[in-house]
């Protein structure tokens, strides 16, 4: 093995209940690289990485980093040889200063604990007492804080962060870079970056990555957990591929193509392009016209808008984020209020009606936020499986519920889907999937009970690649079966593939209409970002609709 | 020589500590209790001996239990019951004393056989309950006001209505006493058996008809839905506002059931001050029993036997009565702190001199 070799770890098996997350995994880390551990949702890499954090331990192999032998009981001995991690969801307290948070995981007891305090109100016999230390290095906490050293660690990779500011003051991306602040300060050789990008915009993104390339050039070794291809390209300098729980390659990223990842993650060839078949139009399942509604702060987020889908289309909406996307989903499901205007579901004027009446009219909805609307995390699979369906006839007469059959229903759900990760659907949590097959399994509550109209919500965001593919082919067939599906995407080429008809808002309005095969990228880019005001008029499209099938 | 204290989180934990634990903690608590009365001069073990074994052997002991628990069991499915739906009912206390008012007004005003009667009472109670606790859980459903400081300021309200009838429009009996006039025999709830009255009959009917709500029946779906999200909850279809309403409503009737069957079965009359807040040990009672109505019947049997032990042990060993509050209020700290230790690892490292290395056996790097 080469010299640079900082990292490796062999044979790591880990088995939980059911499932072998890690299966004889091996996996090496050069000094000053930037390695890329790819997988599907579900393929073991948040596993792997959590042994490698102390969080997890594993059930055989062994983890070396440089020719020592480490024995991680938890992240606390990773961190002492020089291990950090990054995950995806911030363990930072919004209230306290960038600072304080570094500090915060050291646990230094409050001041008049230190045994070098020079005037605290303990005698010094009290305060070297090592018992009393340890239960005051547990059970107290000083957050006095050299800000003056902090603040010239992140000077020195560059990083665009007053050290005094409160940690609810910074954006999404400065809050990353506080979490990788906090390994740094604790001299770490390696660093692991759990879908670091999941919830950055492409330009923090793009800092993110200057950032990374620092502080490889200081001789730091970063590990770079993701499922986006892209990413892999732009800055990994080699990759290990994991799938179903075991190592299938390593490759220098130079050398092999975006296919051959993709087709090693998956286990056979990804399908880029979906065939779409045409389909005959129906009757129109919805009609909105000249909705308005406001967003949580009360403030106008959707100013008059005409919307007609059919049976068997999808409609595909594109705008940038935060021009009443999220409102114009929540509107259709029926769980915000119009403020004007009136909406018609299969012939029925349900506007302002309780959301039960939407569901109940054929109206299923993937919402964007997974844990928010989506499910109960907290509950089992077959709670959130049969979250609407459980009032049907078929699990019981009224007002008792048969648990048995919702199992079953359950059971079926997970079989048909292919959600993965489920040991038993009445035991596994909905927040112990990953995000791709929670997304499968809210996916296949709404498209199992045939609905009539889909409001699909970033339906494949932070979602792998086979769960993608599955989960657009799903909508197609979906499409098939007559269902008329409105896709809300900020993937512009996934509005592509699958619609019959783009519709552009910005603004909380329709500013462009187009099809796939007339449109212009450009021309919707420039729409998008509201520069298409002067070439055209707002489309009502309610009314262009009728012309075009 | 080190001494150090680590605490980690398990990763899950062990059939024996899940059933271990009440018991460890119990254990505790007495150990701690014991010093308090050494130092008052009495023999612990004696004490205990009278507080735990013969509550439970002497049929004295028994029924008195079974009478206390009653009320514990019917306010703990009080507040058990919006626990589950994600809210805290503090004033189940309040539902109690609303409850039983309006359970007393009718058995002194109405008259109507015995087999009638009482049933109304129970009506009237639940009505008045239900109501109480409708109100905090209306202001909450309808404008998100903070049902726990609603529900608790409620109670006042009710101690203070209980004072004024007390005093005023239903005060009765000989002498100047704040209380009402004797139950007739026909508003007394009948002796079920060994001098447990029959309320304890609707205890447990209340115990099973919950357990069915909660595992059988859709709206049980919903209720454990929408206190695990409610924003999801409601995306399915489900309605919020209709649940909030309807735990607090259905928990106010079970603390008004309690209020009225300990007057109607166990006192005969209503006496301000009859009861030693149940509505507030209700809280432990449903935390400790929040996986099932049957737990949360275990945990009213088990405070029962702390208040009936704990006043045997005041008459026989003539300790003060705040002694046995202290004992009764060491035993819900204890099991409260137990929780902690079912989801964390304390362990204590003794090391002598400068910690050794365990020498691993080490790999040639090849």
């Amino acid at each position: 093995m080469s010299e640079d070799t900082t990292l490796r770890m062999e044979g790591i098996l880990k088995e939980f209940p059911g499932v072998v997350a890690n299966d004889h995994v091996d996996l090496s880390v050069e000094r000053g690289e930037i390695h890329g551990l790819l997988g599907e949702n579900g393929a073991g890499k948040s596993t792997l990485m959590k042994i490698l954090y102390g969080l997890y331990s594993q059930d055989d192999g062994e983890i070396y980093l440089d020719g020592e032998r480490l024995d991680l009981g938890s992240p606390q001995d990773a961190i002492d040889a020089g291990i950090g991690m990054v995950h995806q969801h911030f363990m930072l307290i919004p209230r306290l200063t960038v600072a304080e948070n570094v500090v915060l995981g050291e646990r230094e007891p409050a001041p008049a604990f230190r045994s070098d305090a020079a005037d605290s109100w303990l005698p010094a016999a009290v305060r070297n007492n090592s018992l009393v230390q340890s239960l005051a290095g547990q059970f107290s906490l000083g957050l006095d804080v050299p800000e003056q050293r902090i603040q010239d660690l992140a000077d020195q990779y560059g990083f665009d962060i007053d050290v005094s500011a409160k940690i609810w003051e910074l954006d999404v991306g400065q809050q990353q870079r506080v979490e990788i602040l906090k390994a740094l300060y604790r001299d770490v050789d390696l660093l692991i970056l759990d879908e670091p990008t999941a919830v950055l915009t492409p330009t923090e993104a793009e800092r993110l990555f200057d950032s990374l390339e620092r502080l490889t050039d200081e001789g730091l070794s970063i590990i770079f957990i993701t499922h986006k291809l892209t990413e892999v390209d732009a800055i990994v300098d080699r990759v290990t591929v994991l799938r179903e729980g075991q190592n299938v390659g390593t490759a220098e990223v130079s050398s092999v193509s975006r296919a051959d990842l993709a087709e090693m993650m998956v286990g056979r060839e990804v399908l880029f392009d979906i065939d779409r078949e045409a389909v005959d139009l129906g009757e129109p399942v919805l009609r909105a016209r000249e909705v308005e509604a406001t967003d949580n702060r009360n403030i106008e987020a959707l100013s008059g808008i005409d919307l007609t889908v059919r049976q068997g289309e999808i409609v595909g909406i594109a705008g940038v984020s935060g021009n009443g996307q999220k409102e114009l989903a929540e509107v259709m499901a029926g769980i915000r209020d119009v403020t004007a205007g009136e909406l018609v579901v299969n012939g029925e004027d349900i506007t302002g009606a309780k959301p039960k009446t939407f569901v109940d009219s054929g109206v299923s909805f993937v919402p964007e936020d997974r844990l928010q609307y989506g499910c109960a995390e907290d509950l089992s699979v077959m709670h959130n499986a049969t979250m609407k369906d459980f009032r049907d006839g078929r699990f019981g007469d009224r007002p008792f519920l048969d648990y048995g059959e919702l199992r079953e229903y359950a059971e079926t759900l997970v079989e048909e889907f292919d959600v993965r990760g489920v040991s038993d659907v009445t035991e596994t949590k909905a927040g112990d999937l990953s995000g791709g097959n929670l997304q499968k399994l809210i996916l296949a509550r709404e498209i199992y009970r045939n609905p009539d109209l889909l409001i699909a919500n970033q339906p494949t965001r932070g979602v792998d690649v086979g769960a993608i593919e599955f989960i657009r082919e799903t909508l197609l067939e979906q499409r098939k079966a007559g269902t008329g599906i409105i896709l809300l995407s900020e993937d512009l080429d996934e509005i592509f593939d699958l619609s019959d008809r783009i519709l552009v808002v910005y603004e909380g309005e329709f500013v462009y209409e187009t099809t796939p095969a007339e449109a212009d990228r450009e021309r919707i880019g420039l729409e998008m970002t509201g520069g298409g005001e002067t070439a055209a008029s707002p489309v009502k499209s309610g009314a262009t609709q009728g012309s075009e099938s | 020589m080190n001494v150090a204290v680590t605490v980690d989180a398990r990763e899950d934990s062990p059939a024996w500590l899940a059933y271990g634990t009440p018991v460890f903690t119990v254990l505790a608590a007495l150990a701690v209790s014991a010093i308090a009365l050494v130092v008052l001069d009495v023999n612990p073990v004696a004490a205990y001996r009278t507080m735990f074994v013969e509550t439970l052997v002497t049929e004295f002991g028994l029924s008195e239990t079974l009478t206390k628990a009653i009320p514990l069991i019917l306010t703990g499915l009080a507040v058990y019951l919006p626990l589950k739906a994600g809210l805290f009912n503090i004033g189940a206390e309040g539902q109690l004393v609303a409850g039983a008012l309006a359970g007393t007004w009718i058995g002194l005003n109405v008259s109507l056989p015995g087999l009638a009667l009482v049933p109304l009472m129970f009506v009237a109670a639940a009505v008045a309950g239900g109501i109480w606790a409708g109100i905090p859980a209306y202001l909450r459903a309808k404008w998100d006001v903070n049902e726990i400081i609603t529900s608790l300021l409620l109670t006042f309200v009710a101690l203070e209505i209980q004072s004024y009838l007390l005093r005023g429009p239903m005060q009765g009996g000989a002498g100047n006493f704040p209380q009402s006039d004797r139950f007739s025999e026909a508003a007394t709830i009948p002796e079920l058996f060994g001098g447990v009255h029959a309320g304890l009959l609707a205890a447990l009917c209340m115990v099973i008809a919950t357990y069915v709500l909660m595992t059988k029946t859709r709206l049980g779906f919903e209720i454990t839905f929408v206190g695990s999200n409610d924003e999801a909850a409601q995306q399915a279809g489900m309605s919020k506002f209709y649940v909030y309403l309807l735990v607090f409503v259905v928990g106010g009737a079970f603390a008004a059931m309690g209020g009225i069957s300990e007057i109607a079965g166990a006192q005969g009359r209503y006496r301000a001050g009859f009861e030693p807040g149940y509505g507030f040990t209700a809280i432990p009672i449903a935390l400790l029993g929040r996986n099932s109505a049957f737990k949360v019947m275990l945990a009213g049997l088990f405070f029962a036997v702390l208040f009936v032990g704990g006043s045997s042990m005041e008459v026989a060993f003539g300790v003060p009565a705040a002694l046995v509050e202290i004992i009764q209020a060491l035993v819900i700290l204890f099991l409260i702190t137990a929780e902690f230790f079912k989801s964390y690892r304390v362990g204590i490292d003794l090391k002598r001199g400068p910690a050794e290395t365990p020498a691993h056996p080490q790999r040639g790097d090849d």
